[in-house]
């Protein structure tokens, strides 16, 4: 699977969303509503699924899945 | 309280039914809801039977994307605040939530979920807790879940003092439809202690059964054998508004909150004063704060807590107070049939006694087999009883006697 599809549904699978709601070049925040508490989560779980260390101001909520999948690509 | 406050909905989450119907078709036929723990090994602990609720995913409106934030204690308030509201017929859109507010009691706090991420943190370390640990664990929780949820901004509270949460939780909210501060208020309280942690706490407060080969019998208020309450899970949350909002909106009426009366034994950090004095005390108060007389009383909603010393200091004080006018008087601890429900026992309480006062019947205190000679009033036991109830009192007690009566009318 390539990482963008990697990302896309690790996102859905960790928020409990469904998948097609995430959209890759749309805001967390605006397709599915993601709260802050939710965006660390988020940081500790792709974190630890990927093998990189995020930390919670690298994304935000206001991130897109694209954005958040070059943070993950940069430090791989 | 000059002024009396409606209740227009009820919502319940409980061993013997998720649904208002349910429960009280249960009840009435008094049965036993307690169980032998399964949910988890129990073999160690002195006791292992409890009120359990079953299939509340069954009964839930949330996402699976909340309920993994949440626990379950704010899961059980969630899905009895939706009945509670759908039963008042509030039409959410239609209402200035910043006069909406939540008034809960709670004792203990959501343990399922804090035990779980404490094991993760001395595991994995920090980052092995989940950051929905910061807001699933503490007791006001479920009051801020319910807000969030439904996007209610009035004044909203949560009162944690043990088995008097939910009886003072009611009065604040009360209280605050009085005060005009909101035009509703879900009010009540919600309890989840059947995890392995708070299993555990419980049973080192030494006031639980430990007649664990018996448990659709081990809870037995007022008996010669009694040995403890027993435990239960689960929400009870009504409706709040004032008696004229109610009646302007057509909207049927159960019962009315009447008055308060609250004392603290100042005594000891757990046990309870041996003089009833104080709780004498709260009982005369809550009289006195709803303008009525001690003939008046039709029913009293029992403590029940089955400890031999809290049967026989509540029976002391019911005698003190009442005197001989106490044989005109029904009294019961429905709670004997599914469980003690800490900071949510009133909240259930009070359903209990706004059914038994629209089905004009009074529910037993069940398991009751063995006259004790220091509890020997009449405690409808065994068997409902059908009884006229207009004005009735609920008595609660927290540990190291935090006394609280509540006065609800028809």
């Amino acid at each position: 699977m390539a990482i963008k599809e990697e990302v896309l549904s690790a996102i859905a699978d960790i928020l409990d969303v469904d998948a097609a709601k995430v959209t890759a070049d749309k805001k967390l925040y605006d397709s599915i509503g993601v709260d802050s508490t939710e965006m660390v989560e988020l940081c500790v779980s792709l974190g630890k699924r990927f093998g990189v260390k995020i930390a919670t101001n690298e994304i935000t909520k206001f991130s897109t899945p694209l954005e958040i999948m070059q943070v993950i690509e940069k430090k791989k | 309280m000059k002024e009396r406050v409606a209740i227009t909905g009820i919502g319940v989450v409980s061993p013997a039914g998720l649904k208002k119907e349910t429960f009280w078709a249960n009840l009435k036929r008094g049965e036993s809801f307690i169980d032998e723990i399964t949910r988890f090994d129990t073999a160690l602990y002195p006791s292992r039977i409890a009120g359990q609720v079953h299939e509340l995913d069954h009964y839930s409106h949330l996402s699976s994307r909340l309920v993994k934030k949440i626990d379950v204690f704010s899961h059980m308030a969630l899905v009895a605040s939706e009945q509670a509201l759908q039963d008042a017929k509030i039409d959410l859109t239609m209402v200035d939530k910043k006069r909406m507010g939540v008034f809960m009691g709670n004792a203990i706090g959501g343990w399922l979920f804090a035990e779980t991420e404490l094991r993760d943190m001395y595991i994995e370390g920090r980052e092995g807790v989940s950051p929905y640990m910061a807001s699933a664990w503490f007791p006001a929780a479920p009051q801020g879940q319910i807000t969030i949820y439904y996007g209610f901004k009035g004044y909203s509270k949560t009162i944690v003092a043990d088995k008097a949460s939910s009886a003072l939780a009611l009065w604040y909210g009360a209280k605050n439809i009085i005060d005009g501060k909101n035009d509703y208020i879900l009010a009540g309280g919600m309890e989840a202690p059947i995890t392995p942690y708070a299993l555990l706490s419980s049973n080192s407060c030494g006031q639980l059964s430990k007649n664990n080969l018996n448990p659709k019998t081990a809870y037995k208020p007022y008996d010669l054998y009694r040995d403890g309450f027993v435990l239960g899970e689960g929400s009870g949350i009504v409706n709040l508004e004032k008696e004229e909002h109610a009646k302007r909106r057509g909207i049927n009426i159960y019962g009315y909150i009447k008055g308060i009366g609250f004392s603290s034994d100042g005594y000891h950090y757990s046990r309870y004063s041996p003089k009833s004095e104080m709780f004498e005390y709260a009982i005369e108060e809550c009289l006195k704060d709803a303008g009525w007389s001690k003939k008046e009383i039709d029913y009293i909603c029992l403590d029940g807590e089955a400890t031999p010393m809290g049967d026989y200091l509540e029976t002391k004080a019911l005698k003190n107070v009442f005197g001989k006018g106490l044989k005109d008087i029904s009294l019961s601890a429905p709670k004997s049939m599914y469980g003690n429900l800490l900071g949510a026992q009133t909240a259930l309480d009070l359903i209990v006694t706004l059914f038994s006062m629209s089905n004009s019947l009074v529910l037993p205190t069940i398991n009751y087999q063995m006259s004790d000679p220091y509890c020997d009033l009449d405690y409808t036991p065994n068997v409902a009883r059908e009884k006229k109830i207009s004005k009735a009192l609920l008595l609660a007690r927290g540990r190291g006697g935090i006394n609280v009566v509540l006065a609800v009318e028809k």
